[in-house]
Parts: structure tokens; sequence; C-alpha cells
């Protein structure tokens, strides 16, 4: 499940030219009280309930029924991509967290700032890190109480597994 | 079944969503990614690349209500 820990970082970098986006993809947890998408409109709808009960400040963009742009980033339920001016990807994540992707904001920053200062022409390379994330399975289960009891079983189940 | 079908899984089991985790075959960094219309909420019809042309950096989180 997507809580909205962006807001308050991307409401911060609002005034240093970062702009930001939330992509509503499939149900991640299907459940009785939001089950999954049979419907454009159903799919509408859903995106709007989040963004009442989340208070979602960023731009809700809505994928396509059958996912196309979610699909094509990777399909995972909860992850963050960092776009430059020309759609280059310069961070992406596999998990949202609010303090690597501000790590990562003011790392362009910092990187850009050095740019100027050197005035050297730069040369990319990639760096994989591995992160890690506070856990807080109490509040996530009970964030998966919101889609009904099955999707509460079923994450359980697959846990067990 | 078919795609659409596949991709809104009723129900959280492995069968069904295994095949949906493939970020190891996502959009490499610093190579330009595709692009595509989504409906914003409170804007109509609008593209990713909108958002990434309008600013030095955008961030762009996936996910839903579940």
């Amino acid at each position: 499940m997507a809580v909205s820990s962006l807001d308050g970082l991307a409401a911060r970098f609002r005034d240093q030219k970062v702009a930001a986006a939330f992509v509503y993809t499939h149900e991640a947890h299907p459940g009785e009280h939001f089950p999954h998408h049979t419907s454009f409109e159903q799919k509408l709808a859903h995106a709007r309930e989040f963004q009442r009960r989340f208070k979602v400040q960023r731009p809700i963009l809505v994928d396509s029924l059958e996912g196309a742009c979610h699909r094509a980033y990777g399909s995972m339920p909860n992850m963050c991509w960092i776009m430059d001016r020309a759609g280059r990807p310069v961070y992406k994540a596999d998990w949202t967290d609010a303090a690597s992707v501000e790590r990562a904001v003011l790392d362009l920053f910092a990187r850009a700032d050095r740019r100027r200062e050197t005035r050297l022409p730069s040369a990319a390379f990639k760096v994989e890190l591995l992160e890690s994330r506070p856990r807080d399975q109490v509040a996530f289960m009970k964030g998966l109480e919101v889609a009904g009891p099955k999707a509460v079983a079923e994450f359980k189940a697959w846990a067990l597994r | 079944m078919d795609l659409t079908q596949a991709y809104n899984y009723d129900s959280f089991v492995a069968e069904k969503i295994g095949r949906w985790l493939n970020f190891a075959a996502s959009p490499v960094l610093g190579v330009p990614a595709p692009d595509f219309e989504l409906q914003s909420l409170d804007a109509g019809a609008t593209r990713l690349s909108a958002f990434w042309r309008s600013a030095a950096y955008t961030i762009i989180e996936f996910g839903s209500l579940t």
C-alpha cells in the first residue's frame, strides 16, 4: 500500500525546480472494499478515494486499465523514479523511501553545483546501492485493513509461504 | 486470461503477482525512458513527459490505495 510520504518532500523542493507526480496503478492488495479494477471508471474512483483519504497534494496520474506505463517501468507496487528534463532516469528504486529520495535529490543538486564550480564537462557512471528502510509491520497491516479482510488474510498467507 | 485481467489480479497470491515484479527489466539509468499518456485527476489527459519537461528533475512515485 502506498501512503503519500513524498508530499512533504515535493513541497520542500518545489521552488528548486523539482516536480513530482503519483502514478496510480492496479490494486496491489485487492480486497472487499477496494477490489481489483474491472473498468477505468472504477480505477479513477479508487484514485480519487486515495487522494481524498491520504490528502495527497501531488498530481495523481492514472495509468491505463492494462497498466501500460506501470508495466513498462517494472510493475513494482511502490517504486520511485527521478527523471531529468530529457526523460532520462537518474534514480530508480524498487520501493519508495522518502529519506532515500531526499538524499538523491540533494546529491543531484550538489553535483550540479560541482559542475558549475569546476566548469568541467561531466562523465556519467552508474552506481548500485542497497538501501534499507524502517519496516513498520503494524502500520502496514493496519493499512491493508483499508482494502478489507481478504487483503489482510492473503498477505499473511503470502508472508508465511 | 487476457492482459488487462491478468494485470488487475483479484488476489494477492504468488502465482498471480509474480509475473508483474519485473524491476530488473525496467528502463535503464541515463537513457530516455518510455513516455505514456495518463489521466490526471485534476487536469485530464496528460503525459509523463509534460512533467519531466517542466522541471530540472521530476520525482515519480507509483502505487495504489491498497
